[in-house]
C-alpha cells in the first residue's frame, strides 16, 4: 500500500485513539463534566464512521490529486515519478489551447445553464395547472432526465452526423440548407452541439425542482394578490419569483458546478475536437489522464477546476444573498 | 469425543481443499485487446484444446480497443498484468521501458528459420534494434494497401492493375477522379482524427528514403519537399476529395464509409480484407499495392502485426505462458486465426495456403511483402510517443485542416517534439542509433 495512504489512515485512527483517552480521561477526573462530555461528543461518534468513509473515498483522492500536481506522475514512465514543483502548472499555462479550453468551459456552462434554466423555468410554469394528459406529457418531458449522458451522447452524435444525421437531412428537406452542415466537424458547431445535448438533458431537472417550489406556494398569497387587482407580470415577479428563489439559487449552483464537472457528452459526441475546439477544461483533464497518461498535468488542471469552482460557489451565494432568500 | 471429532473435520477442512489447489494444474490468463465474438470464440476453442494437450487451463480476459491502453496501463502500474497479452507494436516502447514485458530471445533463439521473412526481419530485427530483445510474437502479419471501390473505378475509367502499381501522383489523381459529390461519393476515407499522422508519415517518408531523423536525432520528415508533401495530402480533405465530417474520423469511421459506399479509396491495413469480404460484394473491391515513390520509385510501406503475444514480467509461470504462444502460433492454429482476422500466416509452413494464392483475396499484400522494392519506414522512434499519438500529432494538422496555422508550422510543431525525444533518447541511452528503413532483402 502507498506509504501516503498509510501514514493518513494512521492519522485518523490516531486522532479517534486521543478523543477516545481524552473522554475516558475526564470521565475519571469528573463524572459531571464526563457526561457533559459525553453528550456533547455523541453527534461526533454518530457521525464519525460516515466521516472516516467520506475522507477515505473524497478527502484522500482530494489530497493525492493535490500531490499529484506538483509531481511529473506520467504512467508511461512508471519509474521517473518525482516532484517538480510547479512545471505542470507551467506547462498548462504554456499549452497554446488553453485559453480557448477556457472559453469553451465558460461558453459552454453559461449557454447550458441558463438554456436549461430558461425552458425548466416555461415548463415547470406550465405544468402548474391541471390539464387533460398532464401525467403523461410530465413523464415524456422528463424522459432525458433519465438516460444515460452515453446514450444521450450517442444520440446526438448520430442525429448530427454530417453523412447520415437526421438534422441534415430535415434541413435539406425544409430547404433551410444546400450543402450538408459538417455539425461536429466545425469549430464552434461542435460545441454547439454538445450544448445543445447537455440543454436537452438538463430541462427536467430544472422543471422538477422549479415545479416542486411553485406547488409550495400558498394559493392565499394569490387570491389576495387577485383582490388587491395584481396583474400576472407583477404576481410572478413579486410572489412567485421570491417564493422560489431558494430553490432558483440552489439549481443554479448545483448545476453550474454539475456542468462545469460534466465531460461524459464532450467526450462521446465530439472527443473534444476537431482541435480542440469543443473541448472544456474537465474533458482536457480527462484527456490528459487516459489518452496522454499525464496524471500530474491532469491533476494540475483539476486543481485549476477546483479553484475556478470555488470562487465561483462564494462569489455566487454572496451575490444571491442566499442566507436571506425566502424571507419575507 | 465431539471436540476430538470438531478438531478433525476442522483441519481437514482446511487441508483438502489446500491439497486440491496444490494439486490443481497451472492456469494462466490471457487477455484479448481487440474483442469480437469471432475472436473470443476462436481463442475459447483453441484453449480447450490446449487444456487438453498440455493440462493447463487459459482464462480469457477482454478489453475493447478504445480502452485497451488505459487498462493495460493502469494493470501495468498496478503490477496485475496478465500472464499473456496480446498488445500493439506501438506500446512496446512504454512497455519495456517500464518493464512489464519479458524478453523473448531465451524461447526464440534457435526456431527463427520457422517463422516469414516478415517476423524475423522486420518485426524481431527492430524490435532487437531498438529494445535490444524480442518481445513479441506476432499473431499474424500485415501490410498496407490501398482499397479501391473497382465498381467506381470502372465506372471513371480507371486503369487500375495491381501488378503494374501506381506512383502517389497516380493516386492522387485516381482520389480526385473518383470523387462525385453529386452522387454523394468522396474519393477517400480520409483521416483525420486518432492515427491521422500514420499514413501521411509513411508519404512523408517516401521524400526521405524511409528515414524519420538524421544520425544526430535530427528530424528529417519537415523539410521543404516534405511541408509541400504535407500540402498535397491534405489538398485531399481540403479541396473535398473527402467529407468534411472526416476531420473527426478514425479506423472504424475510415472502414465503415469505405465498405458503407460513400468513400471510394482507403489506405489501410490489410486486416481490413475482412470487413470487405464480409460486406461488400467481389465486384465492388479490390486491393492496389501501395503507391511508389514518386522521388526514387520504392514502395514505402509498413509490416507489422496488429497484435503480437507477449509475457507479461508479473507472469509467475513464463515457461507454460510460452507455451500457450507456441501453441497459438502453431502452423494449424495460426492460418485458422489468419484466415479469421483477415492477416497473413507468421509460420513458413503455411505460406503456400490458396487462401493467400495469387488468385486469393491477399494477393496484392502478398505481392507487395515479396517485391524487392518495397521497404519498410522507421517508426516514430523507440521512446514512448503515446501522448503524441492519442492527441498532438492529429491535433496539430487538424488546426492546418481548419486553417488556424500553416502547414510548416503544423508539421514543424510534431516534427520538434519528435525530435526533442528522439534527441533525448540518444543521450540516455548511449551507444544506441537511429533505426534505419529495413527491406525483405537485407
Amino acid at each position: 500500500m502507498d506509504t501516503t495512504l498509510l501514514i493518513f489512515l494512521l492519522v485518523v485512527v490516531v486522532l479517534f485513539v486521543i478523543g477516545f483517552l481524552l473522554l475516558r480521561h475526564y470521565e475519571k477526573q469528573n463524572n459531571n463534566a464526563a457526561r457533559r462530555l459525553k453528550l456533547a461528543a455523541q453527534p461526533y461518534a454518530f457521525i464519525g464512521p460516515v466521516l472516516i468513509l467520506l475522507l477515505l473515498a473524497f478527502g484522500w483522492p482530494l489530497i493525492n490529486s493535490f500531490i499529484m500536481a506538483f509531481q511529473n506522475y506520467k504512467l508511461t514512465a512508471p519509474n521517473a515519478i518525482r516532484f517538480n514543483g510547479l512545471d505542470n502548472f507551467q506547462k498548462l499555462f504554456d499549452d497554446s489551447d488553453i485559453w480557448l479550453i477556457i472559453t469553451n468551459s465558460f461558453v459552454y456552462v453559461i449557454v447550458s445553464v441558463l438554456g436549461q434554466f430558461l425552458l425548466g423555468m416555461i415548463l415547470a410554469l406550465a405544468l402548474r395547472r391541471k390539464f387533460r394528459g398532464r401525467g403523461v406529457y410530465q413523464a415524456l418531458v422528463f424522459l432525458p432526465w433519465a438516460f444515460s449522458a452515453f446514450v444521450i451522447g450517442l444520440i446526438f452524435r448520430w442525429s448530427f452526423n454530417g453523412e447520415y444525421g437526421v438534422i441534415n437531412d430535415l434541413l435539406v428537406k425544409m430547404g433551410l440548407i444546400t450543402e450538408k452542415i459538417a455539425w461536429l466537424g466545425t469549430p464552434g458547431l461542435s460545441l454547439l452541439v454538445v450544448i445543445l445535448a447537455m440543454i436537452w438533458m438538463g430541462v427536467p431537472f430544472f422543471a422538477i425542482m422549479i415545479l416542486a417550489a411553485l406547488q409550495s406556494i400558498p394559493a392565499d398569497v394569490y387570491e389576495a394578490a387577485d383582490m388587491d387587482g395584481c396583474g400576472p407580470i407583477r404576481r410572478y415577479f413579486a410572489i412567485t419569483l421570491p417564493y422560489i428563489k431558494p430553490t432558483i439559487i440552489m439549481t443554479l449552483l448545483l448545476r453550474t458546478i454539475w456542468i462545469f464537472n460534466s465531460f461524459d457528452l464532450i467526450v462521446v459526441i465530439t472527443g473534444g475536437g476537431p482541435a480542440n475546439f469543443s473541448q472544456t477544461l474537465p474533458s482536457y483533464m480527462y484527456t490528459k489522464a487516459f489518452s496522454s497518461y499525464d496524471f500530474g498535468l491532469a491533476a494540475a488542471l483539476g486543481v485549476l477546476l477546483i479553484v475556478i469552482l470555488g470562487v465561483y460557489a462564494v462569489f455566487f451565494l454572496r451575490v444571491t444573498k442566499y442566507n436571506k432568500a425566502g424571507d419575507f | 469425543m465431539f471436540r476430538k471429532l470438531l478438531a478433525i473435520l476442522l483441519v481437514l477442512m482446511l487441508t483438502v481443499p489446500m491439497a486440491l489447489v496444490s494439486a490443481e494444474s497451472v492456469s494462466l490468463r490471457f487477455i484479448d485487446v481487440s474483442p469480437s465474438p469471432a475472436r473470443q470464440e476462436y481463442f475459447e476453442k483453441t484453449f480447450a484444446k490446449f487444456k487438453e494437450e498440455t493440462g493447463i487451463t487459459v482464462n480469457y480476459e477482454s478489453v475493447p480497443w478504445d480502452d485497451a491502453a488505459n487498462k493495460l496501463t493502469v494493470l501495468g502500474t498496478s503490477n496485475q498484468l496478465p500472464d499473456v497479452m496480446t498488445t500493439w507494436a506501438g506500446w512496446l516502447g512504454q512497455f519495456t521501458s517500464a518493464g512489464w514485458v519479458r524478453p523473448l530471445s531465451p524461447y526464440t533463439k534457435g526456431t527463427e528459420d520457422q517463422y516469414a521473412d516478415t517476423v524475423t526481419k522486420l518485426v524481431w530485427k527492430g524490435e532487437n534494434e531498438l529494445y535490444g530483445d524480442t518481445y513479441t510474437v506476432p499473431d499474424g502479419m500485415m501490410v498496407k494497401g490501398v482499397f479501391v471501390r473497382k465498381d467506381w473505378a470502372a465506372e471513371e475509367g480507371l486503369d487500375l492493375d495491381p501488378h503494374k502499381g501506381w506512383t502517389y501522383a497516380q493516386y492522387f489523381d485516381a482520389v480526385y477522379k473518383l470523387t462525385n459529390k453529386e452522387k454523394n461519393g468522396y474519393g477517400t476515407s480520409f483521416r483525420g482524427a486518432r492515427g491521422a499522422f500514420d499514413p501521411l508519415f509513411v508519404y512523408l517518408q517516401s521524400f526521405t528514403g524511409g528515414k524519420a531523423y538524421a544520425d544526430d536525432g535530427k528530424a528529417l520528415f519537415n523539410s521543404p519537399e516534405c511541408v509541400a508533401a504535407y500540402k498535397t495530402w491534405n489538398d485531399l480533405y481540403l479541396n473535398s476529395a473527402a467529407p468534411k465530417d472526416a476531420i473527426n474520423w478514425g479506423f472504424i469511421e475510415m472502414v465503415d464509409n469505405f465498405t458503407g459506399g460513400l468513400t471510394g479509396t482507403l489506405i489501410n491495413d490489410s486486416e481490413v480484407a475482412a470487413t470487405c469480404i464480409a460486406n461488400m460484394k467481389d465486384d465492388q473491391w479490390m486491393v492496389m499495392p501501395m503507391p511508389k515513390s514518386d522521388v526514387d520509385g520504392k514502395i514505402y510501406n509498413t509490416v507489422n502485426s496488429p497484435y503480437a503475444y507477449s509475457i507479461s514480467t508479473h507472469s509467475k509461470h513464463p515457461d507454460e505462458a510460452w507455451k500457450l504462444i507456441e501453441f497459438l502460433t502453431r502452423p494449424d492454429n495460426n492460418i485458422e486465426y489468419c484466415k479469421l482476422t483477415g492477416l497473413i500466416p507468421i509460420r513458413k509452413e503455411v505460406g503456400d495456403d490458396p487462401f493467400y494464392g495469387p488468385d486469393g483475396y491477399y494477393a496484392t499484400f502478398m505481392q507487395q511483402i515479396n517485391d524487392p522494392a518495397m521497404v519498410v519506414p522507421c517508426a516514430f522512434g523507440p521512446f514512448s510517443y503515446t501522448d503524441m499519438h492519442q492527441g498532438m500529432m492529429h491535433e496539430e494538422m487538424q488546426k492546418y485542416l481548419l486553417g488556424r496555422q500553416d502547414a510548416e508550422t503544423s508539421l514543424n510543431n510534431v516534427a520538434k517534439e519528435l525530435e526533442t525525444r528522439m534527441i533525448d533518447y540518444l543521450a540516455a541511452n548511449p551507444g544506441s542509433k537511429v533505426e534505419q528503413p529495413k527491406g525483405l532483402s537485407d
